[in-house]
């Protein structure tokens, strides 16, 4: 605060200056453009000129990174190549279980050679045997070696309508049937005080603020096998406050809208749609998991897996209606749309997940989710506080707690 | 701190590779582009140059039910032959023209001469992996330099190369000022220094020669070694056969001697008796390409699979490559192995051939074998011996032969003998 005051007077002559005169009596738009052309020149003498070639010392190491593998059929597997580095790289031979073997690769346009930033798959007919640990190396034409492991390989599944439908009825029972029963709680949450509400809305706060946590712990270590030019932690930072903004924004104009008299902005709905939100995208991060472990052939879909998912879902209905409770009860359609819009993510996530499988991808949607879960969070606080005054109270925090107890609770039926 | 000149390094590089296209001057089809073609250019291994060749890769085949092994490609830097490498040896008189020698008397005695000059150079192990070697005249192993019992080896030798080297050799040297350690003698010659070693050639047998500067390890691994082979002299062998033999000498009878003079021939190569010997150097190396300790390939003579076939189905049916092909040997030809361990890293290697037995001279320094009728022989680093093959009895075709180390061999230490 101290801060701005000592800004104050600094602001004020800026203004004046704009506001009286331009240096040189320039146009404004001169002066808002003359930066960026100033600095196209220099970097176009930079690269002319090339000042720096005589003081390049060395090459740069290479770097590649296989961010995952598929094993398409029992005797193919497919490792996916991300060159890091700032130079390219030629993948000269490659070692299954330290013999060198056939291979190609494929998407690197025709060649062996990776470009900065390009990624390729490289295919090497070896039949491998399932459950036998399988240790893969690329050798680069400088004789560097990038080595991955595939732990116990399963085949993965492929692309089928089989699978599709699969999926699809996996996520119906993680995912859109816990969250439509938990919605069922809606008639008796409008039959509670205003106190045992705003309690179940601190439930449902402390429900969102453990998957913030559960899926932000996960996102940083999928993190770690991103290639390292995508910079993974930073990309799973900006994921979270890109969200958080993003939803907070959407909010915030809600509120100006709602100021403004639109009644339809000022209902719980709002909150309820931006819940409803937030964990659909969380429930999508949810799906990307059941769909990539499927893909890599690694999801035993025992009854087990899917009462654990249903337990753990069904504590989301209560948390998406519950901020309706106090208004008239809107039109049943609107029920459905939330409860798609929170459960159906899964089975999107699981047909992402299993085709187009990626740790960026993966990393990116959980770090969304998380910003999402943050914002709702914050939302739900701000509206227990306008209608009572007081978050923090004995209950309140109470209900915060078991939501985050439940959660954890259920979470250990979910083993993945 | 040795001054490193790289100008002076790349010139003599030149020199070389001139003397090297000299002598290939006599072929037509090959220009010099081609000799040169990757020589020390990092990124020549970049895929797509030679189209031809790719055309003729056994990558992409995979047609059988298990995947195909081996490397893929062919290699594109021809600067080194291993086939060549294989049946050339430096004798003074004769020998690579990248190794300027002659031969001549003196004090009664004969002498062959040899200039050996280490330098920095970019080879080739496998298809399209470059290796930064430190190699004596261009090449790992290095020249192959041959002479007989008693005579005088004289080796000029010249370190161009960034670091400080010596020349080491596995004879029976009696004066230590030429043993090629840091410790004695001229000890370790920094860049641009020469210096002019003297050892006789004793006993007979095959040997051994390297760099000994420290880190050994290093200064090994790095392509500083070769082969001395020194030839069995009949007239000496005459008068001291209990020299050959590991019998006691009361057991060695005028029949016996007579053998032993007869197989001294066989290996001296000035005797008429050695034309009809195919004789084949085989220096067993590992390359260790990603500094962990570990050798990434392997192979006789360097270069991975390069006495492998080119393509094959594993159905049995196979084609030579351009640069893999098994070696052809003639069933009605006697064959002689010179073969030594230049391995670094790993304690022992071996060799075993497939369908076939044979007869062992531990360092060669017998003339009857110390390994009689097996498959399967294991060397310690720097360990030799000479290896007698007979193929008269066996049909035309492929016979494998390898390191019976498995991952030795699926790292390139596979090879083949095309008996025709």
């Amino acid at each position: 605060m101290s801060d701005k005051t000592t800004d104050l007077p600094a602001d004020g002559t800026v203004q004046s200056e704009t506001a009286t005169a331009q240096p040189f009596g320039l146009p404004r738009w001169v002066s808002a453009v003359l930066p960026i052309a100033l600095l196209v020149v220099v970097l176009g003498l930079f690269v002319l000129t090339s000042p720096l070639a005589g003081i390049q010392g060395g090459e740069p190491l290479p770097d590649a990174t296989i961010t995952h593998t598929t094993l398409p059929s029992d005797d193919t597997a497919v490792l996916h190549v991300t060159n890091n580095g700032p130079e390219e790289i030629t993948i000269a031979q490659v070692l299954v279980d330290d013999a060198y073997w056939n291979f190609q690769v494929e998407g690197a346009g025709g060649d062996r050679t990776l470009a900065p930033r390009e990624s390729a798959r490289v295919v090497v007919p070896y039949n491998w045997n399932p459950g036998w640990d399988l240790h893969l190396n690329l050798v680069l034409s400088d004789g560097a070696t990038v080595g991955h492991t595939i732990v116990a390989p399963q085949s993965s599944p492929g692309f089928s309508a089989d699978i599709l439908w699969t999926l699809a009825l996996i996520g119906l029972f993680v995912g859109v049937i816990p969250v439509a029963l938990g919605m069922l709680w809606f008639p008796f949450l409008k039959t509670i005080s205003d106190r045992a509400l705003h309690g179940v809305l601190l439930f449902a706060a402390g429900v969102l603020g453990f998957l913030a946590f559960d899926a932000g712990f996960e996102a940083f270590e999928l993190a770690e096998r991103i290639p390292g030019a995508y910079e993974g932690n930073l990309l799973v930072v900006f994921g979270i406050v890109g969200a958080l903004l993003l939803v907070q924004t959407i909010s915030a104009w809600r509120e100006g809208r709602a100021a403004a008299g639109d009644s339809r902005a000022s209902s719980g709905l709002w909150i309820a749609y931006l819940v409803a939100i937030g964990i659909g995208l969380h429930n999508l991060a949810e799906g990307l998991a059941i769909g990539s472990s499927f893909a890599l052939g690694r999801v035993s879909l025992g009854a087990f897996l899917v009462i654990g998912f249903m337990l753990h879902n069904v504590t989301e209905g209560p948390a998406v209606v519950a901020p309706v409770a106090r208004d008239e009860r809107p039109a049943l359609w609107h029920f459905v749309a939330l409860g798609v819009l929170a459960g159906a993510p899964v089975i999107l996530g699981g047909w992402i997940g299993s085709f187009a499988y990626s740790p960026t991808v993966g990393a990116f949607f959980l770090a969304i989710g998380v910003g999402a879960i943050l914002q709702v969070v914050w939302e739900i606080a701000g509206m227990v506080r306008e209608a009572d005054g007081r978050v923090g109270s004995a209950t309140n925090l109470l209900a915060f707690l078991i939501g985050f107890a439940v959660m954890y609770a259920t979470d250990l039926f979910v083993v993945l | 701190m040795p001054r490193i000149d790289y100008g002076r390094a790349a010139e003599i590089t030149e020199q070389l590779e001139n003397r090297l296209v000299g002598s290939l001057g006599g072929e037509t089809t090959v220009d010099r582009r081609t000799v040169l073609g990757g020589l020390g250019v990092a990124g020549s291994a970049a895929l797509g140059l030679g189209s031809r060749r790719s055309e003729a890769s056994a990558g992409h085949d995979d047609s059988g039910d298990h995947g195909n092994f081996g490397a893929v490609d062919e290699y594109r830097d021809t600067h080194f032959d291993p086939h060549e490498f294989l049946t050339t040896f430096n004798t003074g008189a004769d020998g690579q023209q990248s190794v300027p020698q002659r031969i001549y008397e003196e004090d009664g005695r004969t002498v062959r001469e040899f200039e050996l000059t280490a330098v920095d150079i970019t080879i080739q192990i496998a298809p399209g992996i470059e290796f930064e070697a430190w190699a004596f005249n261009g090449q790992v192993p290095g020249p192959t330099l041959r002479a007989v019992e008693g005579d005088l080896i004289r080796v000029e030798f010249k370190n161009v190369g960034a670091h400080a080297h010596t020349i080491h050799p596995h004879l029976k040297n009696v004066d230590p000022a030429m043993d090629g350690i840091p410790q004695n003698g001229p000890g370790v010659l920094d860049t641009d220094e020469s210096f002019t070693y003297e050892w006789i050639a004793q006993p007979a047998g095959v040997h051994f020669y390297h760099c000994h500067s420290l880190p050994l390890k290093e200064h090994v691994h790095r392509g500083l070694y070769g082969m001395i082979i020194v030839d069995p002299d009949p007239e000496r062998v005459r008068e001291n056969p209990s020299d050959y033999v590991t019998d006691h000498p009361s057991q060695i009878t005028p029949a016996m001697t007579d053998d032993l003079v007869a197989e001294a021939e066989t290996r001296n190569h000035e005797s008429a008796a050695n034309d009809d010997v195919n004789e084949m150097v085989m220096v067993m190396n590992g390359f260790d390409t990603n500094f962990d300790g570990e050798n990434e390939v392997y192979a006789a003579n360097t270069r991975a699979f390069a006495y492998g076939v080119g393509k094959t189905d594993a159905k049995g049916n196979w084609e030579a490559g351009e640069t893999k092909r098994p070696i052809q040997i003639d069933r009605n030809e006697r064959q002689r192995v010179y073969l030594v361990n230049a391995t670094e890293f790993d304690p022992i290697n071996s060799f075993h051939t497939h369908s076939q037995f044979f007869d062992y001279y531990d360092h060669g320094t017998t003339l009857t074998a110390t390994k009689q009728t097996v498959d399967t022989i294991i060397q310690a680093q720097a360990q030799r011996g000479i290896i007698e093959l007979d193929y008269s009895d066996h049909q035309p075709g492929l016979y494998m032969f390898h390191a019976h180390q498995s991952e030795f061999a699926e790292l390139g230490w596979m090879s083949f003998f095309e008996v025709v």
